[in-house]
């Protein structure tokens, strides 16, 4: 906790690195599709790009559905942003440098992650129209399936370092990354991550086989928000993978939050390259893998953590 | 933030609970009604445990076993709606007069 | 601000924002909007409980409900024939009993907290709430903790069983009735 005379600085900073955070993801996104295409970079193009993109959507004209559930339409796409944020705010760049340092971080990073779906659903939901609401009912089934999975293999790094702040899960990772000591951990939170932050081959509620999904009826604006707070909650799950399964802050020369920050875009390069080079998954058979394959694999991986911390 | 403060907030809960279960007519509407009733349930325990049991980890407990009955509550209720849409297209308590078989 | 007006200040809006979104549950006429403003009770009383220094059951509450209220959001709509649920419902029976009886339940029990006499121990604000917990889950109440883990998997094969399309006589959509169980004829009058 910070003094009283600054306390309006920490929203501000978790604004600014989440905002930040955004920008980073759409640059990445962009630089990996060409790698994966094998075009070439175009590294300073790759910088101003989304700018330009954002510009675009700002000036474009918002769109309109008959008889549409106005207020929870706009609602959406700032729940899915203020969610992201939540979760964030329990991740510390550094030593102690959260903004909400507090002792159940991990049950606040899961609970502000379990309200992506009401976010989600409700953009679905309340643009009254058939793809949309389609788009909805699928990131419901998706998201009740991943859940589980990235609830036990959380539970699993916080176990050997009894105790459920990021801070000390990070600091428990002083001698062994999370990511040698529970090798299951990583690869399932990565394909969680995929899910929450309906990304790359998990990107079935705004995929193109339903015409867009939720976004189909945004535009102008409610698409750029939208768009951007999507890649808010990628940020959020590829800042935990890096402070939980890569030891946050730790590493060496450099300062922790460089690491940290270091981290988190490497995740998010893996998640951004996994869109690029898979094809999208159908969601029955997503559905199917995440409830018999990972929910058990996720339950091995807490028995082992936990007879390893004994 | 007063003991009776929280009390009376978890009873408008449990009133306003106890109105929806008894007033609405679609099964899932009752169970939002149930739900507000354990909603209630739970800030009073949790105030007591907070406010007038001194902390103890029993109080919490408490708190714990209702979120329990909420989810069990919760999963028979959905299936039990299931069920008897399956077999009698009802939807709504006035279409079930016959509650056999 | 004092750290306790700050206190005071978020209980007063949280408790009020927990009522009036309980009360709008059942005012509004769209089914999803019914189930999120019933999330919205349920996260106002998370955020009260964190301020009671509950944390962990707080985030919890919250945990549980953002599934389960999107779950009844879409029950609401698959079982209400309107496709999106935004037609205007409003569907009560014995609408003034059931205002008496939230009434009398609201007036009785708040009475019996004004009225009580509560011990005033408060819980020290500096002890770890969610460690005490698990040391009290996994060690003197554990018999409780088991018998509610039992008990959610009893219910899971239970709502399972009951949910299940197919019977033992056959598809529940077909009847699923046992030859002896069918609805008797209606007897001739002697």
């Amino acid at each position: 906790m910070s003094g009283a005379a600054t306390w309006w600085l920490a929203p501000l900073a978790l604004g600014a690195a989440l905002a930040g955070g955004v920008y980073l993801t759409a640059v990445l996104d962009r630089l990996v599709a060409r790698a994966v295409a094998g075009v070439p970079l175009g590294v300073p193009d790759a910088l101003v790009a989304p700018a330009r993109g954002a510009a675009l959507l700002l000036l474009s004209p918002p769109a309109a559905t008959e008889r549409p559930d106005a207020q929870s339409w706009a609602l959406a796409p700032a729940l899915l942003a203020a969610v992201a944020a939540a979760g964030t705010a329990a991740i510390p760049l550094g030593p102690g440098l959260a903004v909400a340092d507090v002792p159940d971080g991990i049950v606040l990073f899961g609970a502000a992650m379990a309200l992506v779906m009401v976010a989600v659903f409700l953009h679905g939901w309340s643009a009254n129209s058939a793809m949309p609401l389609l788009g909805g009912y699928r990131f419901v089934a998706q998201a009740l399936s991943y859940e589980m999975p990235l609830a036990l293999v959380l539970i699993a790094v916080a176990l050997p370092a009894q105790s459920l702040a990021v801070g000390d899960i990070v600091v428990a990772q002083e001698h062994i990354w999370n990511v040698v000591r529970q090798p299951l951990g990583l690869p399932i939170f990565l394909v969680t991550a995929a899910g929450l932050g309906f990304w790359g081959p998990l990107a079935l509620p705004d995929a193109a086989d339903v015409a867009g999904g939720t976004s189909v009826e945004a535009a102008g604006s409610a698409l750029l928000a939208w768009r951007a707070a999507r890649a808010a909650v990628l940020v959020a799950a590829a800042a935990m993978a890096a402070a939980a399964f890569l030891g946050g802050w730790l590493g060496p020369v450099l300062p922790g939050p460089v690491w940290m920050v270091a981290k988190t875009a490497a995740v998010l390069v893996a998640i951004s390259a996994a869109g690029h080079l898979l094809a999208r998954v159908r969601l029955e058979r997503f559905v199917v893998v995440a409830w018999t394959v990972l929910i058990p694999l996720a339950l091995v991986d807490v028995f082992a953590s936990g007879i390893l911390a004994l | 933030m007063t003991l009776e403060g929280l009390l009376v907030v978890a009873a408008a809960l449990f009133g306003v609970g106890v109105y929806g279960a008894l007033s609405q007519q679609t099964f899932v509407m009752i169970m939002m009604g149930l739900e507000l009733m354990i909603n209630g349930a739970i800030l009073a325990a949790v105030a007591l445990w907070a406010m007038s049991a001194g902390g103890t980890p029993k109080g919490q407990l408490l708190a714990v076993v209702a979120m329990t009955v909420m989810a069990v509550e919760a999963a028979v209720g959905f299936a039990l709606i299931v069920g008897v849409y399956r077999v009698r297209k009802a939807d709504m308590t006035e279409k079930l007069k016959r509650l056999r078989g | 601000m004092s750290r306790s007006l700050l206190v005071d200040l978020a209980f007063y809006i949280l408790s009020a924002g927990a009522v009036v979104s309980a009360w709008l549950v059942f005012r509004t006429d769209s089914m999803v909007r019914a189930a999120y403003w019933l999330l919205v009770s349920f996260v106002a009383v998370g955020g009260v409980l964190v301020l009671l220094s509950a944390e962990f059951l707080g985030l919890v509450l919250v945990l549980m409900m953002a599934g389960e209220m999107t779950i009844m959001a879409v029950f609401m709509v698959m079982f209400m024939m309107n496709p999106a649920g935004l037609n205007p419902m409003t569907m009560v029976h014995q609408h003034r009993a059931a205002v008496g009886a939230g009434l009398v339940a609201f007036a009785g029990l708040a009475g019996v907290g004004l009225v009580a006499d509560f011990p005033d121990r408060a819980a020290p604000s500096d002890a770890p709430a969610t460690a005490e917990l698990g040391t009290e889950l996994l060690g003197d109440s554990m018999l409780v903790f088991e018998t509610a883990g039992v008990t959610l998997l009893a219910t899971m094969i239970g709502a399972i069983a009951i949910a299940s399309r197919r019977g033992r006589y056959g598809d529940a959509d077909a009847g699923s009735l046992p030859p002896e169980l069918e609805a008797p004829a209606p007897k001739a009058r002697a």
